[in-house]
Parts: structure tokens; C-alpha cells; sequence
């Protein structure tokens, strides 16, 4: 580019470009918008890597994440703590897995992450049942709705646990043809 | 401060739905092919993950005995890892990458330049930003569409960019320069009524005639490059070379054929690689709807309230659906004999609509072939004229927008299930778009040819219907010509009266009115089987117009605006999704059936018919493939020979046994796989049930 910028060094870019998926005018796209959801908290200058989150509730009205009915569940599971505080390494991080640039296989482990609610490593039925209430606004009625996650755990479950593990997950939503054009944020 | 994930799961068995004791999960949370699935940061050493220094975190399927191998060869921005321990990562193969020899390094070069090429290459695209937003306000139904007209765009200019360069413009740089120019193909024995070709002599005529010119193509259009006539049957002397004008026409044309198919080929291969089909697509539909439904790319606004909608009412009819099922399976055989003689009465139906809307297009391009021979342009005013000229196309448009709705309605009194209820109407649409097609053509064959019968008066001197037609792919190429003008005349009529007026009346109309209207649905099928259409004329067309496809793509250029613009003034996102991916590829499957049906005119007139002998680069000869003979005869001796051989049948028919033995293997192959899967998928759920019990003993006995 040329121009100087004096929020990260070189080398973080660097860092930057090789462990996500965006370029470097991307991250410094990314590191503003960043900075506008709380400007007071949200230094500038990040050559020191300063130890700033943002917590959960600036993160979930964006624009791109308002509408979305798993914006928790994805803001938790990026965060390092659970509870859905974003440092700024894992906002790109998130974004990046999110970007169409992302392979399958990594939208898969973190797809799963999102919709196991109550993060015991296993999608379960009430996992499913949550899911399907976010999904449908609570609309359906309990009977519709039992009959879904019955349906579901029917189609995807391999070894008869009766939830569905990582194994199963995966095996299903690679053969889901648009998984990757809808699990996919433009910003 | 605990984290949440460790609230869960605590010890004690609990009972799940099915009231079997399940072993606490603790114990379950320790095994193996749980503690491949890390979480971020510190949260991942509590698991007992190992995370120290020394040992590199694998990728989530680890595997035994691969180790720094593997780890390189997967790119660090698709480990799931949060961005300190990438860091780690990365600062360790720096170190590592000082030690590699310059072959590996080289290679790693490479893969980096390649990775920045291709994600360069999905910038350049072109109408980005428009795709862009169209997704985030209709979602990724609607942009399948516009993905779709994108690549008939770039294909047309592909195809456009082959006929112009080697037909069009060195034609027009020979004129241009007066290069000297000897003709072939010269038969004495013709008669000579059959070289009487003259369509601009007309005498005085009144203004309108220059605008119905224009609009089909004769008069002073008619011998200009738009039109096969106007090109000579000859060859430009070069030093070294000789550019031979008919061959390079056929070749070209055949060329373009080919490169079509190719393209259309590749990128469905390209689509289907995506959508891995193990099994059966009918088997996952819940889970695909519940994990896979909702678009992360919809913009906040009315769209996120209706893919709730939508997604709601999809759930409801699968469910429907699958109670339908049910009470089917159990009709008596009294009522499904009545539920057959209702759906072979109603399939009679659609046949007999059909038939009386071929009929018709053959009736009309009859009556509008006769109707402009018999009577000169200046004698009827500019609309009957006009009227007259364009019936064809009037009625085979009539008929595609009419049938439809009438096979909309047949297809509820059938009472399939609603995946089947679609699935037949769109195939009987596109069945009745190609082939309103093909009965235009042969409407035409039957006009130029005197039905078949070269007996017959006027076809006996020079082998087609001099009178009528002195040059007959012109003529053809006409008609292509009026379709794809009549097509945009429509597309802008029906925008300006009906689409806005629409709009207008709904958002500032009475109340009652607005509510019985809607807002208007932008539905995907019928737009694309409109699309495929298209496309067909002009494949039909290039073979006698050669600037069509350039035609043709400025027309998909201004319907993409057009369209985009009546998108976002005055369409509502659709109640019923159609899924994506999945439709990308029926779309192009049937762009593939319109090659085809295209492929089947240009083969009978390349082959069999004979060219007009007044007027196009293959005058004065028995048939257009000729010209390849006479050109293969030039050759030396070794290349004639293998041409010839590849030529004959005694190359085809083996080539075709060996592609069928090849094609049962393969299905024999995919057989044998899908019985492997069942087997370990039956293996899967007995490990699964040994897990169970296994852990359950272990914790009773400890």
C-alpha cells in the first residue's frame, strides 16, 4: 500500500495475513470497525498487542450479526473465555472462519461449536430443540418440533447414541450443498 | 471463575429420553475423539488436551504416525486455533523453514503464489458488489440466478469473441483492405433462376420500412455481416497460406459449439464437486434445512423476518409431506385405481395442451413466412406488418407464459407430494419451451425443403424453395433474429406495464385492492427456463447470423440491470425457498439440454441440406461439410489417412463399445462402494453401542 499506518507493525500484518484469511487493507477494515463499536476502550495504537475485549453485547449489534438468531452462541464460541468478550485477535478470527474463503472442514468444527448450546461436545436433543426455537422465532408447536429433532437425529446419528457427536455432524454437513454459501458473513 | 462449558455434564447418571441410564459424561468428555475437538485458548489445556510447548496441536481428525508432514501441509489459516497459538505455530516453521533445501522452498513459493493468485482472481469478478447485495436482501436463492445470467455473459462473450475473430472481422479487414479475393466453388451447371439473389432492390418505399428493417432483419440488414449471405465462398491469398473464408466459417462455428459444451461441462463438474452426493440427497433434508437453512449473509431488514418465514413453512410442509406419505401407503386398491385413471386423464390433458400449442406455432410461422413472401413491406401499415412478421414469436411466447399457469393448476388435481409436485411442473415447462423451439424450426424445414419431397414444383430446380426463400439461411437467421428482439421487446413492455404499474397500485392503492395483488414475487424457475431459452435461439441462430451471440450478450447485460432494478423496486423475497446450490446445477443441466436440441439443426444443415446456391461462403457446393473434405485432400498423405480413419466406423463403434464397457465398470464400482458404506455405517452403530456399555461398566466398577 504504501501509506504509513501506525496501528500495527509490519511483522503483526504479516502475522495477520498468514494465520487468517484477509489481506492487509481487510484487517485494517476490520481493526476500525472494531474501534467505532467503543472508541474509549479501543486504543489505536496496537503494536504493543494491548489486552482489550469487547464484551458481548457491543459484538451482537453489528450490523451483520443483529439479525442473526446464533449471534451468541457464535460470539461464545470464539471467545476464549466462553462468555463472548472478543479480544480484537479473535474478532478477526471469527471473521475469517466466517469469510467464503474459508475451507469446509473449519466451518464444520466451528458450526458445531455454535449449535451445542449447553457445550458438552454433543449436539442433544435439547441442543436441537433450542436450535430449532431460534430458527422459527418459537412458532412451531412442541409436537411439530419434537418431530423435527426426531427426524434429525434419525437422519444424521451414526452409532445410535441418540446425539450427535462431531463424527456425525460432520459426515452430514459435508453433504449439505449450500452449507458453504450460508455459513458464510460478508464485512 | 469457572467457565460454562465445565457447568455441564456433572457427575451422576442422568436419564435421557429414551429412559436408558447413560454413564456420566464426564467420563465421556475424556475420551480420545472428544479431545479432538479443542476449545479456544486456556479452556483447551483443562481438557487434558496436550498444549505445551514442544507438541504441535494436529488438526482436528488426528491421525496416528503423520506428524510435521501433514502438520505443513496444512495452511495455518485453517487450523482451529485461536491467534496466539497461530503465532506460535508460525514462528516455529520460520525457524524451521531456514533449514529447508531450495526445491522445498521453491514449493512453498509456489503454493503461496498460487493461494494469492486465486484470491486476486475472486476480486476481479465482475458485478461483485451487485451480487453482494442482492444476497444480503433475498438471500442466495435470487443471486443463483444472477450468478447464472453472470456466466451466460462471459459465455457469450467468449463465443462472440471466436465468431467475430475469425469470421466477422478478417471479412471485414479483406473488404477493407481490397485484398484480391479467388472464388471457389463455381458450378456451371446450376441454373440460372437459383442465382438470383437481390434484397435491396426495392424501388421507392415509405419511412416505416427502415424500422421494420431493423426490427427483422431484411432489407438493408439483410446483406450486411449480421446475416450468413454476405459472406463470400472464397480464399485470400496470403505468402505461405491461404485464408479459406467457408472453412473458416464452419470451423468456427463448429469451434464455438464445442467450446460451449466444454465450458458449461467444466463448470458443472465444478458445482457438483461441491455438493458431495454419498447417497441419496432425499435422506437429509431435515438436518440440512435445520443446520444448513438459515443465510449468516442476510442484511438486517424485512429479509431476516421472511427467511424466518420461510424456513417455518418449509419445516411444516416436509412434515405434511411425510403425513401424506403415510396415508398414501395405505390407500386400498380401489382408491389408488381411481388416484391412476385421474393422473393418466390428467397427463392426457397436459399432452393434448401441448399438441394444440405446437399447433399453433407451426400454423403461424407458416401463415408469417407466406404472409411476408406474398405481400411487398410497403403495403401493409408499420403495425400489421410488424404484427405479421413477428407472429411466431408472439405465439410461442403467448404459449410459454399460458401453458405454464394451466400446468400449475393440473399438477394440484394430481395429488403428488410437493417435492414431486415441482420437480413435474418445471420439467413439462422446459419440455414445452424446447420444443415450441424445434417446431418453429421445423415449421421452417418443412417451408424450405417443400415438406421433405425434392420432387416436389418448386423445390425441383434448386433443391429448396427458390420463390420463398432465394437464401434460406438467412431466412433462418432471421428468425432467430425477431425471437431474440421480440424477447427484450417483452421483457421491456412487461417491466414498464405491468411490473411498476403493479408496484404503484400496491403501495398506493386501496386497501382490499393491494391485498388481493401482493407485492410481487421474484421467482427463480421461470426466469431461468426464460434465460435458457434464450440462450438456445442464439445457439441456434449462430450457425446463419454470426454476430448473434454478441448480440445476445449485450442483451443479458442490459437485462441484469433491468432486472436488478425491478428486483429492488418492486419484489418481495420469495415465501418458498429454492436451495441454492443444488438448483445451480439443474440450471445448468438444462442449459446442457437446450445445447443439445441446438446441436440437432446445425448437424442436419452441416450435414444434409444443401447451401443456397445464390447468396453464403458455401455456394456451389453439395453440402457445407464438403468444404473439410476438400480441405483434408490438401493435407499430406499420413494426416488425410488418420483423419479418414477417425472418420470412419471402423474407429466409432469400437470407441463407443469401450466408453459403455467403461461406464458399467463405473457403475458397477459406485454399487460396490454404496454396499461398503451401508456395512460401516451398521459397524459404526455396533461400536457405538460397545462404547455405551463399555463405559458403563467401567464406572460401575470403579
Amino acid at each position: 500500500m504504501g501509506n504509513k499506518q501506525t496501528i500495527f507493525t509490519d511483522e503483526q500484518l504479516d502475522a495477520y495475513q498468514d494465520c487468517t484469511f484477509f489481506t492487509r487493507k481487510e484487517i485494517l477494515r476490520l481493526h476500525g470497525r472494531y474501534h467505532e463499536m467503543a472508541p474509549n476502550i479501543v486504543p489505536m495504537d496496537y503494536t504493543k498487542d494491548p489486552d482489550v475485549k469487547l464484551p458481548i453485547q457491543l459484538i451482537i449489534n453489528m450490523p451483520e450479526l443483529k439479525e442473526n438468531p446464533f449471534k451468541e452462541r457464535i460470539v461464545e464460541a470464539f471467545s476464549e473465555d466462553g462468555d463472548g468478550n472478543l479480544s480484537f485477535n479473535d474478532f478477526v478470527d471469527m471473521f475469517s472462519v466466517l469469510s467464503e474463503m474459508a475451507p469446509r472442514e473449519l466451518k464444520a468444527i466451528y458450526a458445531f461449536k455454535i449449535y451445542d448450546f449447553n457445550t458438552d461436545n454433543f449436539i442433544c436433543k435439547s441442543d436441537l430443540e433450542k436450535t430449532l426455537n431460534k430458527l422459527t422465532r418459537e412458532e412451531l408447536t412442541a409436537e411439530e418440533i419434537t418431530l423435527v429433532c426426531e427426524k434429525v437425529i434419525e437422519e444424521a446419528d451414526m452409532d445410535g447414541d441418540g446425539k450427535l457427536a462431531f463424527a456425525d455432524f460432520e459426515n452430514m454437513i459435508s453433504k449439505a450443498p449450500d452449507f458453504l454459501s450460508t455459513f458464510h458473513i460478508r464485512i | 471463575m469457572e467457565p460454562r462449558w465445565a457447568q455441564t455434564g456433572r457427575d451422576g447418571a442422568d436419564d435421557d429420553d429414551w429412559g436408558q441410564q447413560q454413564p456420566p459424561s464426564s467420563l465421556f468428555l475424556q475420551l480420545p475423539s472428544n479431545a479432538t475437538l479443542r476449545f479456544r485458548g486456556n479452556v483447551a489445556k483443562a481438557w487434558g488436551a496436550a498444549l505445551d510447548e514442544g507438541e504441535p496441536p494436529g488438526a482436528p481428525q488426528e491421525r496416528d504416525g503423520e506428524g510435521a508432514r501433514e502438520q505443513e501441509s496444512v495452511p495455518l489459516k485453517q487450523l482451529p486455533l485461536c491467534m496466539a497459538e497461530k503465532r506460535i505455530l508460525r514462528l516455529r516453521e520460520q525457524r524451521v523453514a531456514w533449514k529447508r533445501s531450495r526445491w522445498e522452498q521453491w514449493q512453498v513459493g509456489m503454493r503461496h503464489l498460487w493461494g494469492q493468485v486465486r484470491g486476486a482472481l475472486l476480486y476481479a469478478q465482475v458485478w461483485r458488489g451487485s451480487l453482494h447485495r442482492i444476497e444480503g436482501h433475498f438471500g442466495t436463492g435470487i443471486q443463483s440466478y444472477f450468478n447464472f445470467l453472470r456466466f451466460l455473459v462471459l459465455l457469450n462473450l467468449g463465443g462472440a469473441l471466436l465468431m467475430v475473430g475469425f469470421v466477422v472481422a478478417p471479412n471485414a479487414a479483406f473488404e477493407g483492405l481490397q485484398l484480391n479475393q479467388t472464388q471457389q466453388g463455381q458450378n456451371s451447371m446450376v441454373n440460372r433462376s437459383c442465382l438470383q439473389y437481390d434484397p435491396t432492390e426495392r424501388g421507392l418505399v415509405s419511412y416505416f420500412t427502415y424500422l421494420m428493417d431493423l426490427l427483422s432483419g431484411t432489407g438493408f440488414m439483410e446483406l450486411t455481416h449480421l446475416f450468413y449471405g454476405y459472406y463470400p465462398n472464397s480464399a485470400v491469398d496470403f505468402v505461405g497460406f491461404s485464408y479459406n473464408i467457408p472453412l473458416a466459417y464452419l470451423l468456427s462455428v463448429l469451434g464455438y459449439f464445442s467450446v460451449c459444451l466444454l465450458w458449461i461441462v467444466h463448470r458443472a463438474v465444478h458445482l457438483l464437486k461441491r455438493s458431495l452426493v454419498g447417497e441419496n440427497g432425499e435422506l437429509s433434508t431435515y438436518s440440512h434445512k435445520v443446520f444448513a437453512g438459515w443465510d449468516f449473509c442476510l442484511a438486517p431488514g424485512t429479509a431476516a423476518a421472511m427467511k424466518h418465514n420461510s424456513l417455518r413453512y418449509e419445516l411444516r410442509m416436509d412434515l405434511e409431506e411425510q403425513t401424506l406419505r403415510r396415508v398414501m401407503a395405505q390407500r386400498s386398491p380401489g382408491q389408488r385405481l381411481a388416484l391412476f385413471s385421474l393422473r393418466g386423464a390428467l397427463n392426457l390433458l397436459v399432452l393434448g395442451l401441448l399438441g394444440a400449442a405446437f399447433y399453433g406455432v407451426y400454423r403461424a410461422t407458416e401463415y408469417s413466412q407466406r404472409a411476408q413472401q406474398d405481400t411487398s413491406p410497403g403495403q401493409q401499415g408499420l403495425v400489421l406488418g410488424l404484427l405479421v412478421a413477428y407472429l411466431p414469436s408472439i405465439v410461442i411466447t403467448a404459449a410459454n407464459q399460458l401453458v405454464p399457469l394451466a400446468f400449475g393448476l393440473l399438477v394440484r388435481l394430481e395429488r403428488y407430494p410437493l417435492s414431486l409436485e415441482i420437480r413435474l411442473t418445471l420439467l413439462r415447462t422446459v419440455f414445452l419451451r424446447l420444443s415450441s423451439l424445434l417446431v418453429l424450426l421445423f415449421s421452417l424445414w418443412t417451408q424450405i425443403t417443400c415438406h421433405g419431397d425434392p420432387a416436389a414444383d418448386s423445390c425441383r430446380i434448386c433443391h429448396h424453395n427458390h420463390q420463398q426463400h432465394p437464401c434460406w439461411e438467412t431466412s433462418v437467421g432471421q428468425e432467430m433474429y425477431k425471437l431474440l428482439v421480440f424477447d427484450l421487446l417483452v421483457l421491456l413492455l412487461v417491466l414498464l406495464l405491468v411490473e411498476f404499474p403493479r408496484k404503484l397500485l400496491v403501495t398506493h392503492g386501496p386497501a382490499p385492492l393491494a391485498r388481493l395483488l401482493g407485492q410481487q414475487e421474484f421467482l427463480v424457475p421461470p426466469n431461468v427456463l426464460d434465460l435458457v431459452y434464450g440462450q438456445t435461439v442464439c445457439w441456434v441462430g449462430t450457425a446463419f447470423s454470426p454476430l448473434l451471440p454478441l448480440l445476445h450478450a449485450a442483451k443479458l447485460i442490459l437485462l441484469f440491470y433491468l432486472k436488478k432494478l425491478t428486483l429492488f423496486s418492486n419484489c418481495r423475497p420469495a415465501d418458498r425457498t429454492f436451495r441454492a446450490s443444488s438448483s445451480s446445477f439443474f440450471f445448468l443441466l438444462v442449459l446442457l439440454l437446450g445445447l443439445a436440441i441446438a446441436w440437432v439443426p446445425l448437424l442436419y444443415s452441416v450435414f444434409v441440406l444443401q447451401p443456397s446456391q445464390a447468396c453464403g461462403p458455401f455456394r456451389g457446393e453439395p453440402t457445407m461439410w464438403s468444404t473439410l473434405w476438400a480441405a483434408i485432400d490438401t493435407l499430406p498423405l499420413v494426416a488425410r489417412e488418420f483423419l479418414q480413419f477417425v472418420g470412419s466406423l471402423a474407429f466409432a463403434v469400437p470407441l463407443f463399445l469401450l466408453l459403455c464397457i467403461l461406464m458399467f465398470y463405473l457403475m458397477a464400482l459406485d454399487h460396490s462402494y454404496s454396499c461398503l458404506v451401508k456395512e460401516l455405517k451398521g459397524q459404526l452403530r455396533l461400536e457405538g453401542q460397545d462404547k455405551v456399555f463399555l463405559v458403563t461398566q467401567i464406572t460401575e466398577l470403579s
